[in-house]
């Protein structure tokens, strides 16, 4: 092999190190606010302000990220990829809990009747659920393990006096419902709209429990949180982002056209998807007594290991 | 094109039209899954706004970067435990005990210190890279010819002056070898980082379609890395002929 070749391939080799260094040199800093949310209708008032141009009157810049795990949102706030995250409450309170320095900010969605009325147990064909303790020995697919629905859904129960240790759970991710609860991979699923209606449209099973109906809360779903570190040092901008969600709030729970068009615009999903589902409240008005039942349910469930106080999870 | 070359296509082409037909028949329903008509109309709309090429530079970029950090790491590393055997030695343990460790494992540290972006998976895929490069590098430095070693030395040249003209172009295409490997790997790491945590390139393409129930925009980014993949190892398969066409014949018959 000629030399020359060689030489050309280290060279090619150093070049390609040196850009890289280069690029990855340390981020330039952020003006811009990044507001990370999943991809469901819960921000949507973060979705609805940055469409509307209601951050942008009231001075702040702010984009959306959409993050695929829920989970991952406290992790990304900290490493401030994301100054503003929309962690659900069960995330929010476990990595408080685990020593992370987070704190809320604003409400984001919130429990109510419309909303509790979406979540359901859907059953496949071939099982009938009468009454909650026909769930024992039953493989049950929950979105996520400890979060939302499957917290929820524990929680229903206990109230109903079913061991939640004799339900069989597995992660069974919301996309794929559909074609695992078709082909017999679990007994039910823990799930909400729009999945529940095309379940049943396409004759998969039946809705075996409205266990959000029965447990009728108001509490919040997922609020809008930041690390107390940049909350603190940025207390105008947190002012200014709470004004321009709670007018982003209202055309929530008041415009669907609008709210749908922004909703379909951040998750990719098509528009007559969303449209199908009412989003779900949206609620700017975030107190610490808001969590209360969270932290009580969460330590039955002994998911919390510390005693989590109230008034510091949320900034005044 | 003859029959001959358009013979291996035929499996895959049956295949697919076999699916279609199954998935018109039955009037397939699924958020995972879509006929193959949907699928290339999806590719053909996402190629077309943009969103898969830009999605494809961020990926691409992020695996060539972090493959060229790790490969760089792993070349010199290798060479030098290559050469000294009592480095080698006392290095041994250490390297043993990082190696396994899954490189997707330090996502949740990786996401805590760098961020998202392309830092975090730069790194994750240099810490991929480096390994297959080091260990296949020692020992393709290590079965160098002794009579070659010994040639250096009655030449006294220095251990540079002995690097730069035996070693590496001794052990060169075995090198590649590894840096093929490696190049595989990156894309396979840098998509998996993206489908776990990055918002950014291919596999967080992936992730949103199946979050926005768009099996078929799902399946068109699987059919694109797919492609992706392929067109790399033949760019480097082509580059290694090229580059060492006889040297890599002389490595196999010393």
């Amino acid at each position: 092999m000629r030399r020359t070749q060689i030489r050309a391939m280290l060279a090619g080799l150093t070049l390609g190190v040196g850009i890289s260094v280069a690029v990855t040199a340390p981020a330039l800093a952020q003006a811009k606010i990044q507001i990370g949310c999943t991809a469901t209708s819960d921000c949507a008032s973060a979705m609805v302000a940055v469409d509307e141009g209601l951050f942008k009157k009231h001075g702040l810049d702010v984009e959306m990220t959409p993050i695929a795990i829920n989970s991952n949102i406290p992790a990304a706030i900290l490493s401030n990829s994301i100054q503003v995250g929309g962690p659900t409450s069960t995330v929010f309170l476990q990595a408080v809990d685990g020593g992370l320095d987070l704190v809320a900010i604003a409400g984001a969605s919130v429990m109510n009747p419309t909303s509790n009325t979406a979540i359901a147990a859907f059953v496949r064909n071939g099982i009938t659920i009468k009454e909650p303790k026909d769930f024992i020995g039953k493989k049950v697919g929950a979105p996520g393990l400890n979060a939302f629905l499957h917290v929820l859904f524990v929680k229903w129960l206990v109230e109903k006096g079913v061991d939640p240790k004799s339900v069989n759970f597995v992660e069974v991710t919301f996309p794929t419902m559909a074609d695992i609860i078709k082909s017999g991979g679990v007994d039910a699923v823990l799930t909400a709209e729009p999945f529940v209606t095309r379940m049943s449209n396409a004759g998969l099973g039946s809705v075996g429990a409205r266990y959000g109906a029965e447990l009728a809360r108001t509490d919040p779903i997922i609020f809008y949180a930041a690390s107390r570190d940049w909350a603190e040092k940025n207390a105008a901008t947190v002012k200014r982002f709470r004004e321009a969600i709670a007018e982003a709030a209202a055309i929530v729970n008041g415009d669907r056209e609008k709210a749908s068009a922004s909703i379909a615009k951040f998750t990719k999903q098509p528009l007559e998807l969303v449209k199908a589902t009412p989003p779900n409240q949206s609620e700017p008005n975030l107190k610490p007594e808001n969590l209360t039942w969270w932290i009580g349910v969460m330590s039955s469930q002994k998911m919390l290991q510390s005693k989590l106080d109230t008034a510091k999870l949320v900034l005044n | 094109m003859s029959l001959d070359r358009a013979k291996p296509l035929l499996l895959p082409l049956a295949l697919m039209l076999a699916f279609e037909l199954w998935a018109r028949l039955t009037q397939l329903q699924s958020d995972s899954l879509a006929p193959p008509s949907a699928i290339l109309a999806a590719l053909a709309t996402a190629l077309a706004d943009l969103s898969i090429p830009i999605a494809t530079r961020d990926t691409l970029f992020a695996a060539f970067a972090g493959l060229a950090i790790g490969s760089a790491i792993g070349l010199s590393l290798g060479i030098a435990f290559g050469i000294s055997h009592p480095l080698d030695r006392l290095m041994e343990v250490t390297v043993e005990a990082i190696r396994p460790i899954p490189s997707i494992a330090l996502l949740p540290i990786a996401l805590i210190a760098l961020g998202f972006g392309y830092r975090m998976e730069i790194v994750i895929v240099a810490f991929a890279c480096v390994w297959p490069m080091l260990i296949m590098t020692r020992s393709a430095v290590r079965s160098i010819e002794p009579r070659l070693m010994e040639v250096s030395r009655a030449l006294r040249l220095s251990a540079t002056q002995r690097i730069a003209k035996i070693v590496i172009p001794a052990a060169l295409p075995r090198i590649f070898v590894a840096f093929r490997l490696s190049a595989g790997i990156a894309l396979i790491v840098a998509v998996t980082v993206e489908i776990a945590i990055n918002p950014i390139g291919l596999g967080a393409g992936i992730m949103l379609a199946q979050q926005a129930l768009r099996a078929d925009l799902m399946l068109a980014y699987l059919l694109w890395i797919g492609v992706i993949g392929y067109a790399l190892n033949i760019l480097l398969i082509a580059a290694q002929r090229r580059l060492f066409g006889r040297a890599a014949l002389a490595g196999d018959n010393p």
